[in-house]
């Protein structure tokens, strides 16, 4: 029987919802679910007025991606979008516990405004750290990471062994997968207390600001020489990390790299520093003018254009470190390519649409009080707690969880009602921060044609697109990626 | 700068203000039902011409996401609610690894099924007797294989 023919078309079909951004003579299409392609500014005209012949060496490429408004595949590009976006339905899944604001450490830059040694009213108890515990373990999720922080967390130690304890039983009954994280600034640490931590697969992270240097005029402490302990312990952790034993995994140590004024020029020293320590991730993070650091931005703090020489600076030595075989990733951009190459969400609540405030993380400060965020927290303890979401002792997970502060951010964070995110070509990769945009410019939607964090990201978003268009480059960078 | 309002809504208008803000402040004034007017006060280092200039490219841009937006908006809201609506990941279920099919099993279990009856109703008959050994293993019969080593 003679096939019936398919129904001629009337009229040309014009191009389906599209992201765009023109780049010289280049235009880049992304979509909601997360495809992107680089065209010449002709076929993005002829794609955008349905004038792309189905001849067009590219038309098969952007058909399969959803650039075609009459082949899309709706099952396809609807599963794409709802694998990377599977978190909006999982709850909290990780939950910061400030063990303390007591530090030996007086950091340029501290946000977290640490308290001295000496004063305990700031430390949690045992008790309400168990009780944190059991509240992270309310939220639905699966997988619970619980991050201990500060202060320096390992001045509070009956706390956090505590709640490790604790969090461990919870565990093997709820049947969840639990992670643990301590971040210490390591000056406290023992051969105990390390075998405690290894003991129990507590994974570990440090802070390391560069070469001695560097490290120690950002990270001033008393008490002896930071840079040396810091060190002395990353190296430890790595030994044991080669020497595995069957009893308990141990993790591969892990270190934050923050970068101030001090920092800037000197990305070549910083990233060899990582490479010496045998660390394969360099996290070069921007300072955030946020509670303590806000208020000493003038001796610290830097332009967002000053920042991006620096990133994009490091990023360039890091690819051609890369290229002579060293194993190191630059994670800010590892994180971003993991949504952009496989459209995947790496955990970074940061940029998340909604962001992780509330539902995605939980902070709990010392006294039991919960915010959104760690960030959020850092404005609280400056006075103002426009980000405090209960009280692990007084309130429910569902009155935390529904309650003002955690609306707020949902919404002020959906990048659909943003005016400039909504129309922006990273739109699918990207994510605001409401405590960013309340401490800079005064409102929780911030205003993206000037705010400096969006400029960071777009920066960052659109080296990386660049770099991509470098067949040498997106070998590595897809390397990072890879599982 | 004048914009017909007949080409573009004054929703438009403001959302290409918006993105022309990082150059320029910008106001916007209707001039009757028809006409906005749109001035630029250049900031930073950006010349009037050039804040102009911005905003006309912007301008441009917002109307094609405007006539975009307006053609693709019910594909677009189809697209989400089914990712939205649509079943949640679930884990791959456990594979079975012997390699049969469900029929394949069926068939199986009917045969084990039916041996174990045939098995029950020989012993009923007095088929236990073995009078040739044959339900014997080779080391009852025979008695397990000796090594040939030297000690």
């Amino acid at each position: 029987m003679a096939q019936k023919k398919a129904a001629e078309r009337t009229s040309r079909p014009g191009a389906p919802h599209l992201l765009w951004r023109r780049d010289g003579d280049r235009c880049l299409v992304t979509n909601d679910s997360g495809h992107y392609a680089w065209l010449g500014l002709r076929d993005f005209e002829a794609l955008m007025s349905g004038g792309l012949s189905d001849k067009h060496p590219l038309y098969g490429d952007l058909a399969a991606k959803g650039f075609v408004r009459d082949r899309l595949d709706f099952e396809g590009l609807a599963a794409r979008w709802r694998s990377a976006n599977s978190h909006l339905a999982s709850g909290p899944g990780l939950h910061i516990l400030v063990l303390t604001l007591r530090c030996n450490h007086k950091c340029l830059y501290c946000q977290s405004a640490a308290a001295g040694v000496g004063a305990r009213d700031t430390d949690m108890s045992p008790a309400t750290a168990r009780k944190c515990v059991d509240f992270a373990f309310g939220s639905p999720n699966p997988n619970i990471t619980i991050e201990f922080q500060g202060g320096e967390p390992l001045l509070n130690w009956d706390a956090l062994t505590a709640a490790v304890l604790h969090a461990r039983a919870r565990a093997a009954r709820a049947g969840k997968d639990l992670q643990l994280a301590l971040v210490s600034n390591f000056s406290l640490m023992t051969v105990e207390k390390a075998r405690f931590l290894m003991e129990n697969e507590v994974s570990i992270c440090t802070s390391l600001d560069g070469p001695a240097d560097l490290h120690n005029r950002n990270r001033v402490y008393s008490g002896g020489d930071s840079h040396a302990a810091t060190v002395k312990w990353l190296r430890y952790f790595q030994e044991k990390y080669k020497r595995q034993v069957p009893e308990y995994r141990t993790f591969k140590p892990s270190a934050l790299l923050t970068v101030s004024r001090c920092s800037l020029g000197r990305h070549k020293e910083i990233v060899d520093e990582y490479v010496k320590l045998g660390l394969e991730d360099v996290f070069v993070r921007p300072l955030a003018p946020i509670g303590y650091a806000r208020k000493y931005w003038d001796r610290i703090g830097y332009t967002a254009a000053d920042f991006a020489k620096f990133y994009l600076d490091s990023l360039d030595y890091i690819l051609k470190l890369n290229r002579s075989g060293v194993v190191i990733r630059e994670k800010m951009s590892a994180t971003m390519l993991e949504k952009v190459l496989n459209f995947r969400d790496p955990g970074y609540l940061d940029a998340r649409c909604p962001c992780g405030a509330a539902i995605g993380q939980i902070a709990y400060n010392y006294n039991g009080d919960l915010y959104t965020c760690d960030e959020g927290r850092m404005v609280g303890w400056d006075g103002d707690d426009a980000f405090r979401i209960g009280n692990v002792r007084k309130d429910s997970y569902r009155k935390v969880l529904t309650g003002g502060a955690a609306r707020a951010c949902v919404l002020a964070s959906n990048l659909e009602s943003q005016p400039d995110c909504a129309r922006c070509v990273y739109r699918p990769y990207c994510g605001v921060c409401p405590v960013y945009n309340y401490e800079t410019q005064g409102s929780l939607w911030g205003d993206m044609a000037v705010n400096d964090r969006c400029a960071l990201f777009k920066g960052t978003f659109g080296a990386l697109f660049g770099l991509l268009k470098k067949p040498a480059n997106e070998a590595v960078l897809r390397k990072w990626v890879q599982k | 700068m004048r914009v017909s309002l007949a080409d573009c809504a004054l929703e438009t208008v403001r959302y290409a203000a918006h993105a022309a803000s990082r150059s320029a402040r910008v106001f916007i004034r209707l001039d009757g039902p028809g006409t906005a007017v749109v001035e630029l006060e250049p900031t930073g280092g950006c010349t009037a011409a050039g804040a102009a200039a911005a905003f006309r490219a912007e301008l441009a841009d917002e109307r094609l996401r405007a006539s975009l937006w307006e053609a693709n908006r019910e594909l677009r809201d189809f697209m989400l609610l089914k990712a939205l609506a649509g079943e949640p990941e679930k884990a791959p279920a456990r594979q079975d690894d012997s390699g049969l099919t469900p029929e394949q099993e069926k068939e199986l279990d009917a045969l084990i099924a039916q041996v174990e009856a045939e098995i029950k109703q020989e012993a009923a008959a007095g088929g236990a007797a073995d009078p040739l050994g044959i339900t014997k293993t080779w080391e009852d019969k025979y008695g397990a294989k000796k090594s040939r080593r030297k000690n």
